[in-house]
């Protein structure tokens, strides 16, 4: 192996829209799919419920991306209770660990499922670390 | 206590739907691994990430490792707490009748489910030889932890395999074909020889 493929950007995405339900799939944008044009890997936040140490887990890869040359983003869900993200728990999860917390894109399930792949993979597109950043860390 | 149909559920490994989780020089997509999601989103599984041991562990900087590196009371115990922590979900989805399969990475000293890498004499500097690694057939570090915890919690053990993308030479068809076919001989297995029953 000589050459590396990686992306070098990482989105945080809600359980329900990695595995949207057969009646919500219409309604949402097909995150996996956009998140695949727009060169990201993802990290799954759980689907509702406590996931103290899960989240824990997670805040901590989070940071190990932060601090080495990854960027970092979230998707929410608006209007939804929660927004599938566990912001709550997780930011100062991040913060514990001198994370500057994500820029966040929040999907709207009341709009247009295609214009808001749209949006999204905009939103996708248009965050990276500042170049600077970008040459220390990927060279 | 909700009432849904049973599922189906693929546990995955981190760098499955994370390349950037991979060891440097070890990524060979930009993020998702497209193909593993396309064969099990097709026949109806849901996915569930598991975290990845290596990242938060040695780095995202770290050198590559054989098992024996890995294989130590630290990074063992740190293993069995991500394992603490991703099982309670994997509990509830079998005591609700999911059918749960695991997907790992073979050739990974953690993450292997067929096969790990293995070279005893590793260690000190490292300048060691292109291909200089063993491949054998045994799990890596992390899922055996993560059976571990499982069968301590009294859960019966999951069917598995990998997709084959540190076994040195990655062949993508190959490992296709042979996830594909792990796939479809479950869904044989559940329909029963006389096939699916009809309406």
């Amino acid at each position: 192996m000589s050459r590396d493929a990686r992306g070098w950007r990482v989105a945080l995405v809600p359980d329900a829209l990695i595995n949207a339900s057969a009646v919500a799939k219409s309604s949402l944008p097909q995150v996996l799919e956009v998140l695949e044009a727009s060169r990201y890997g993802l990290l799954q936040l759980p689907p509702p419920g406590e996931h103290a140490l899960l989240l824990a887990v997670i805040a901590d890869q989070v940071a190990e991306y932060s601090h080495h040359g990854y960027a970092v983003v979230a998707i929410g869900v608006r209007g939804a209770e929660p927004d599938g993200l566990h912001w709550r728990r997780l930011a100062p999860l991040l913060r514990n660990r001198g994370v500057a917390l994500p820029p966040r894109h929040l999907i709207r399930a009341d709009r247009d499922a295609a214009a808001e792949s749209e949006r999204l993979a905009t939103f996708l597109a248009g965050y990276d670390l500042p170049a600077a950043e970008q040459q220390r860390w990927r060279g | 206590m909700e009432h849904s149909p049973p599922r189906k559920v693929a546990l995955l490994a981190s760098c499955l739907l994370n390349q950037n989780a991979k060891v440097c020089q070890g990524a060979n997509y930009p993020g998702v691994v497209t193909p593993v999601v396309e064969a099990l989103r097709s026949r109806g599984y849901v996915l569930q990430q598991l975290p990845c041991p290596e990242l938060a562990f040695a780095g995202a900087r770290r050198w590559w490792a054989v098992y024996e590196q890995y294989d130590t009371p630290a990074y063992r115990a740190h293993c069995r707490r991500l394992a603490q922590a991703v099982a309670p979900l994997i509990e509830q989805y079998l005591r609700r009748g999911d059918e749960v399969i695991l997907i790992g990475l073979d050739g990974s000293p953690s993450t292997g489910v067929r096969f790990t890498s293995s070279q005893p004499d590793w260690g000190g500097r490292p300048n060691r030889p292109e291909d200089d690694w063993q491949i054998v057939p045994r799990r890596g570090i992390w899922i055996e932890e993560l059976e571990a915890e499982l069968a301590r919690r009294g859960l019966p053990p999951i069917p598995a395999t990998g997709w084959a993308l540190d076994m040195g030479r990655f062949d993508e068809s190959g490992t296709r074909r042979d996830l594909e076919e792990f796939l479809d001989a479950r869904a044989a297995a559940a329909e029963g020889p006389a096939g699916p029953e009809q309406p």
